[in-house]
């Protein structure tokens, strides 16, 4: 338990001197709650159209107004993170397994000789081909070639993000595959295998990690996107960009509620993963975790004497007006 | 000479490349479902007029077959035809691709005008108000979907306010188009002198534009400020100030060492955006490449894709090969 205490505590002084980490962190836990707990906020269906009440102002009863078949906004704009974080997380995911997994042999068989040598080129020159690919035009032929359904999309992202991974990791890894410890694990009669999974891959994580929040980002406007040109989620599914879809004549008509709250909602979301990614990048990067770290020894020092007693007193000072 | 013989090992670089570039997007549109033959002719075709469709449009081949047909008309400039416009591939694109250029080059030109002195000033001052401006639009710039960001200015300035012109197209309909000489309306306009049409045409790119421009100067932002601060930190630098040098030329050397990284950023975006500003060209009924392509895969119209596929790669190509160039004018260190 103490442990967990300490943990917090460190968290509130990080918060301290970096407010942005902490937003980042707040928006994308609201994003995930308000997808998990949407029906303890609304008491609307997110799919039942009411045509009574279609493009009504948003209101005491709609808080985000309604859509154009009358649809409640606010309702289907808390229900979309089921979609959109579902594809977008498990895209990427998907996308830096197997990405850094691919791109960890190649790295480590890039020197050398032999068959394998000339596999990681061919896996490298692959790479450049698919990354010349417009993305977006290519995500789209993607979808529409495998058919369109919500495993597609999350395919689509996979796919149009491993190259990225396997960069990173291959670059890696060639640094890696020089030390003593990857010397002394194949000289203990390790495989080449064993060795890249046991202890190559640990160690080459850090870069992808980061990686991982930033894209997390871009394949949620990425699925929004698709949805938008009718590629990806079908409407009436809750989905930011379907929604921003829908709401398109109306904005040029002048209703703006339709479209402007599941933009802002899809902007604060993918917002937030950036801020994640980039504390991700703070604390793996070592000259920058430094700078983390001299600055939260300045806030301890300018806190006042009281406060110097131990981290309770920082916790308090915090707290203090 | 070493110039010449650097571009034209690349260029040898090139020919493989876009083969594979051909082969993948091949296998990727003809495993997209959905016979064109059959929506060519609409739901009452008789199987016979389906059969001697797919014989005239050399369906049915085998797959490498109808590879080989592909590449071999694609050595002839024959691009294929679109079932959709019922005209070659290859006469559309470039109708289309100078729209498309117009469009990114001067949203990518918004971009650079307002990253690049953003990024300088705060750069220069670390802990200053407008470097927290600078941070959090670099940030936040790339968080905002391009095609809602489009919509937000329509409702702003054409719904709201009425100052530009309704979101359809590039030009007027009352308005008769210059003839085509670059295939740039606002140029062509302004070379054929017509004054009114150069104003609809470039009342027309000012939203797009804007919105391309306002998104893709985050990552100019982040770029310029993060090379400029590691050149100013850098032990060159340090040195400058400390001999005394007069604080303008220390920037100046720094700045001509944060260059490079700037121009590659920004050659990065430009290829991007070639097939990156689908949705804004979209939002904006712009007609331009990226939006016939779109139009292609989701109406299973095959020729139109390729094209585009192969002209932006060969952009993309392009636009890196210039880079290079630009390389050795502005470091040294490479061209000796």
């Amino acid at each position: 338990m103490p442990k967990i205490l300490d943990f917090l505590k460190l968290v509130v002084r990080i918060a301290q001197v970096r407010p942005r980490f902490l937003l980042g962190y707040a928006i994308v836990l609201v994003a995930i709650l308000a997808g998990l707990m949407a029906p303890l906020f609304s008491a609307y269906s997110p799919v039942t159209a009411d045509s009574s009440h279609f493009l009504q102002a948003p209101s005491r009863a709609h808080w985000f107004g309604t859509d154009a078949v009358g649809m409640d906004i606010f309702t289907r704009t808390i229900y979309a993170p089921r979609i959109d974080l579902t594809i977008a997380v498990t895209g990427t995911l998907l996308s830096a397994l197997v990405g850094s997994f691919i791109g960890a042999f190649v790295g480590y068989f890039s020197a050398g000789r032999g068959v394998r040598v000339h596999l990681s080129y061919a896996v490298m020159r692959a790479a450049d081909v698919l990354q010349a690919f417009p993305v977006f035009v290519f995500a789209i032929a993607l979808v529409a070639s495998f058919g369109q359904s919500i495993e597609t999309v999350v395919l689509a992202i996979a796919f149009v993000n491993a190259p990225i991974y396997l960069r990173l990791m291959r670059a890696q890894v060639m640094a890696i595959r020089e030390m003593r410890y990857v010397e002394a694990s194949l000289v203990a009669g390790l495989s080449d295998f064993k060795t890249i999974l046991r202890h190559i891959i640990p160690n080459a994580m850090t870069p992808v990690l980061a990686q991982l929040s930033i894209n997390v980002g871009w394949a949620i406007l990425l699925t929004a996107g698709l949805s938008f040109v009718g590629a990806g989620v079908r409407a009436p599914t809750p989905e930011w960009g379907s929604m921003i879809a829908m709401g398109f004549q109306n904005m040029v008509t002048g209703q703006w509620w339709p479209s402007v709250f599941p933009g802002l909602a899809l902007a604060v979301t993918v917002f937030g993963f950036s801020l994640v990614g980039l504390s991700i990048e703070v604390f793996a990067d070592p000259i920058k975790r430094r700078a983390l770290v001299r600055d939260l020894e300045i806030a301890r020092r300018r806190a006042p004497p009281a406060a110097m007693s131990g981290p309770e007193g920082v916790l308090t000072a915090g707290e203090a007006p | 000479m070493r110039i010449i013989l650097y571009i034209g090992r690349r260029l040898l670089f090139i020919v493989p490349q876009l083969l594979g570039i051909v082969l993948v997007s091949f296998l990727l549109v003809k495993s997209i479902p959905g016979d064109p033959a059959v929506l060519m002719l609409g739901p009452t075709a008789t199987p016979d007029a389906i059969a001697s469709l797919h014989r005239k449009l050399g369906l049915d081949h085998s797959l490498p077959v109808q590879f080989w047909i592909y590449l071999k008309n694609l050595a002839h400039g024959d691009l294929g035809t679109s079932w959709q416009t019922t005209r070659p591939v290859l006469e559309d694109l470039i109708q289309r691709f100078p729209a498309t250029l117009e469009l990114v080059s001067l949203g990518l030109l918004l971009a650079v005008l307002i990253g690049v002195p953003l990024g300088l000033a705060s750069a220069f001052n670390e802990r200053g108000w407008l470097a927290g401006i600078a941070n959090f639009y670099g940030l936040g710039a790339g968080s905002l979907p391009d095609f809602w960001l489009a919509l937000v200015l329509i409702f702003i300035f054409y719904t709201t306010l009425q100052w530009v012109p309704a979101p359809l197209g590039r030009i007027d309909l009352t308005i008769v188009p210059p003839p085509p000489v670059t295939g740039v309306l606002t140029v062509d306009a302004l070379l054929a002198g017509d004054w009114q049409a150069f104003r609809s045409a470039a009342g027309h790119l000012v939203l797009p534009a804007l919105t391309l421009g306002l998104i893709n100067a985050g990552p100019i932002l982040k770029m310029t400020q993060s090379s400029m601060e590691k050149m100013l930190q850098s032990d060159f630098s340090r040195y400058e100030v400390l001999c005394g040098m007069p604080r303008r030329l220390v920037v100046r050397h720094a700045l001509r060492n944060a260059l490079p990284s700037v121009v590659t950023i920004i050659s990065v975006l430009y290829g991007f955006l070639i097939g990156g500003a689908v949705l804004v060209e979209i939002v904006f009924s712009w007609g331009g490449a990226g939006q016939y392509a779109v139009q292609g895969v989701l109406n299973s119209d095959f020729y139109p894709v390729l094209g585009f596929v192969l002209f932006s790669a060969i952009f993309s190509l392009f636009v890196y090969l210039v880079v290079d160039l630009i390389y050795f004018a502005i470091d040294p260190r490479i061209s000796h």
